[in-house]
């Protein structure tokens, strides 16, 4: 499947900036079942910096400066991406979820050292027994890991509410969770809250989702999301596998990500720091357009 | 009223003291200062005492306690008889420290890269990633010269056995050395012809040493760098310090609203206009550095500023991240360290160190609560502690509701019997409990101050030797080798 991905980013301020340092993180990763084929980033009005680097997880930054005054910042990035359709066993032979936890803290798989990383504690997601509990009614014992998140995604998906007026970017993880509401940002967490307090490595992941019109009407253009959700470290054999909490899913070739990290913090698609502007107004229109 | 202090009547109390061996007899480098306190007139050590605290008023060496209500500033609390080092002893002490360093920097290089000691399986992995200190932004980074930390303060102690540990390495943003400086200063005038003739090796040239430190930090094209010190202003309290530095050092003192990120340059608002600068030394936690990469809500730092760090377009001593190798309960692996990345054995020994997170340890620590101290593994300063002997019961019921809801967040050691020096109280000697802070400078070479600072907790038996805690200092000699080490002279003013 290739898709045409425009994501723009607007920021219109009721006073002039003088100085404006940001980063942004647009760039979709080459992965086993994704590749980049070309992508631009245009910032509007033109930066005095520009700089690009990967960061730890290995995410694509770029890092820019804006030192002229403006009233308005404008990020367009555009990028022409391949996914390929996710292969996986059939979920019941996959391995007993306890076998992963346990290749993973004994240093026995062969992937262990990366996918550890995202076992810990992370700043908006600590690990606490009330997710362990609500996790283990899906994680029974020597249940198939695929399987068993799955479940645990469909679960969430059932008994959390999507509002978009209950929670912000800064809501706890462990309050999403007790109200039970919240949006892709906070269902992500939780679920991330649920495997990593059982002992399982898993990473949140940003990017963009495809979303179909209902059927007779035609695509909206600039109606996608920017979306979130998670991978799950099923071992070296099958490796991280992708699940969307928000739309109940295994991911295959409607999500394309862009970044992975610990949480939300690792990967925030635009931030950074300006000076002057009084009132601002955010704007995000995101195109997620099928190449045939 | 006119008073005699001797030593005659000064009580060991089963302590090791630094002045006096077990026997009570003076040791060698402290007999003549001895010997010389004996024989003064009646009345003139008070003197002398009271000329040093009246210019220490005057020269307004101060620091500052948070949360205090009789005001922040406080005059530095300073007692006249110095602590005094044997050469052969600082030989000893100086090695250990310069290979505790080079350890601990090959450590911060791998934890922001490879985590190849992690991988390794010799610091568990978990213990690194639940580090508060950890900071994702200066993952991949690569500091000049491969150096993170620059500037370090260790703390060290001697214990009733005679050996010396180190307590703490403290590798953010160690405070301390002005003191230093001044004490030696006050002591040069209140005993001349005695600290001439004991061979006391200078510590005078510390900033010339530091300057040269950053000087040496400075993006290779610069060849007349510049240099400033960036403090977070007047309520900080080691400001003092900060001003003092860099008056000696001839720098810029700097506030993060005097820097801005200019064409991916770091510049100073100067009357004539932006000026670059090549190397900051930042006196300001890693959280407050820049906005975009640390806190956001700081008011006291430069955005923009890891970016230029990042292209090593400006310099920052020390490097981002080194928390991290200052955290309470990595410390305990500092052993491990050694023998992992240089194959040889620590020359100076840890204090033993219980990690809460270690479910054996954090049982024996629950256990003995009443005779250990407890150390929260994020605090300095002395806050955040708990010294079991001198607890209530209360107190320790707190701290192991702490301990067992978050044991990350704690480390226990045994309570140590700290050595005393001769310290004057009222009209006659008594020996209180000491630390000794010794500053390493790592540059194109690590060079260690001789000396350091020796800070006294005044209060009769406590052990904790902090200034925001009621502690004071004294002025450390280090006795120069007989004949190839250079010697401070006092003159006369």
């Amino acid at each position: 499947m290739q898709y045409k991905i425009t994501h723009t980013t607007t920021y219109q301020y009721a006073d002039p900036v003088s100085v404006c340092h940001s980063r942004v993180m647009m760039t979709p990763r080459n992965d086993s079942r994704t590749r980049c084929e070309s992508h631009r980033i245009k910032i509007q009005p033109t930066p005095q910096v520009v700089e690009r680097r990967e960061d730890y997880f290995g995410n694509l930054v770029h890092c820019f400066s804006i030192e002229e005054s403006h009233r308005q910042l404008k990020v367009t990035a555009t990028s022409r991406v391949t996914v390929e359709a996710l292969q996986l066993p059939p979920l019941p032979e996959t391995p007993p979820w306890e076998t992963i936890r346990d290749a993973v803290a004994n240093a026995a798989d062969a992937d262990w050292f990366p996918a550890s990383l995202t076992t810990f504690d992370s700043p908006r997601v600590l690990r606490d027994a009330t997710f362990a509990e609500y996790a283990a009614e899906s994680f029974s014992p020597a249940r198939p890991i695929v399987e068993a998140a799955a479940e645990l995604t469909e679960r969430i998906n059932h008994d959390f509410t999507y509002d978009t007026t209950a929670t912000t970017v800064a809501t706890p993880t462990d309050e999403a969770f007790q109200m039970r509401k919240g949006v892709c940002q906070d269902f992500a967490h939780v679920q991330i809250a649920c495997l990593r307090s059982l002992g399982l490595p898993a990473r949140y992941v940003s990017g963009y989702l495809r979303t179909i019109p209902p059927p007779g009407e035609p695509r909206k253009i600039g109606a996608d999301e920017s979306h979130a959700w998670l991978s799950i470290f099923c071992g070296s054999e099958i490796g991280w596998v992708d699940v969307d909490p928000t739309n109940n899913c295994i991911c295959t070739t409607d999500h394309v990500p862009s970044a992975w990290g610990r949480d939300y913090g690792d990967v925030t698609p635009l931030k950074g720091v300006f000076l002057g502007g009084g009132q601002h107004e955010l704007t995000v229109s995101v195109d997620v357009e099928p190449l045939e | 009223m006119s008073q005699t202090h001797t030593f005659q009547n000064y009580e060991l109390e089963s302590f090791c003291d630094e002045l006096f061996d077990a026997d009570g007899r003076p040791r060698p480098g402290a007999s003549l200062l001895i010997e010389t306190i004996n024989s003064l007139p009646p009345g003139e050590l008070t003197r002398r005492k009271s000329a040093i605290d009246r210019a220490l008023l005057r020269m307004g060496i101060t620091f500052a306690v948070y949360g205090s209500e009789e005001g922040t500033e406080k005059i530095w609390p300073f007692d006249i008889v110095p602590r005094i080092v044997e050469a052969y002893e600082w030989s000893h002490i100086e090695a250990g420290l310069k290979q505790r360093i080079r350890a601990l920097n090959l450590f911060i290089n791998d934890v922001y890269h490879e985590q190849e000691i992690l991988g390794d399986g010799v610091v568990p992995r978990d213990l690194l990633e639940d580090a508060k200190s950890i900071r994702e932004p200066c993952r991949g980074l690569n500091p000049p010269r491969g150096v993170w930390c620059h500037i370090t303060g260790t703390d060290l102690v001697r214990h009733s056995d005679g050996a010396i540990y180190v307590l703490e390495d403290n590798m953010r943003c160690p405070s301390g050395v002005s003191y230093v400086l001044q004490n030696r200063l006050l002591m040069k005038r209140s005993f001349p012809q005695v600290f001439s003739a004991s061979r006391v090796r200078p510590v005078i040239d510390y900033p010339t040493r530091l300057y040269e430190t950053l000087r040496c930090l400075a993006p290779g094209h610069v060849s007349e760098p510049t240099i400033v010190l960036l403090t977070p202003g007047i309520y900080n309290s080691a400001y003092y310090e900060h001003s003092f530095l860099a008056q000696q050092m001839g720098i810029q003192l700097v506030e993060g609203r005097d820097l801005a990120v200019k064409d991916g340059f770091v510049c100073m608002r100067t009357t004539g206009g932006f000026e670059r600068v090549d190397v900051i030394y930042r006196r300001i936690d890693d959280d407050f550095l820049d906005p975009e990469a640390f806190r956001a809500d700081s008011m006291l730092g430069v955005p923009g500023l890891m970016d230029a760090y990042r292209n090593g377009r400006v310099a920052l001593a020390n490097a981002p991240g080194t928390g991290v190798a200052d955290d309470k309960a990595i410390y305990a692996y500092v052993p491990e360290m050694i023998h992992y990345y240089l194959d040889e054995e620590p020359i100076l020994p840890n204090v033993p160190t219980y990690v809460c997170a270690r479910e054996e340890d954090r049982k024996y620590v629950l256990a003995h609560l009443d005779e250990l101290v407890v150390k929260a593994v994020n605090e300095a300063g002395g806050y955040g502690m708990l010294v079991g002997p001198h607890s209530t019961a209360d107190e320790q019921r707190e701290f192991a509701q702490r301990i067992e809801a978050r044991p990350r967040n704690y480390i226990a050691q045994p309570t140590l019997a700290l050595s005393r020096v001769p310290t004057v109280v009222d009209d006659h000697f008594e020996g209180r409990h000491v630390d000794l802070r010794p500053y390493i400078l790592y540059g194109e070479d690590i060079w260690v101050l001789p000396g350091g600072l020796t800070r006294v907790a005044l209060k009769k038996g406590s052990l904790v030797v902090n200034s925001s805690q009621g502690g004071g200092s004294k002025d450390t000699w280090v006795v120069a080798r007989t004949d190839d080490e250079a010697a401070e002279v006092a003159t006369p003013l």
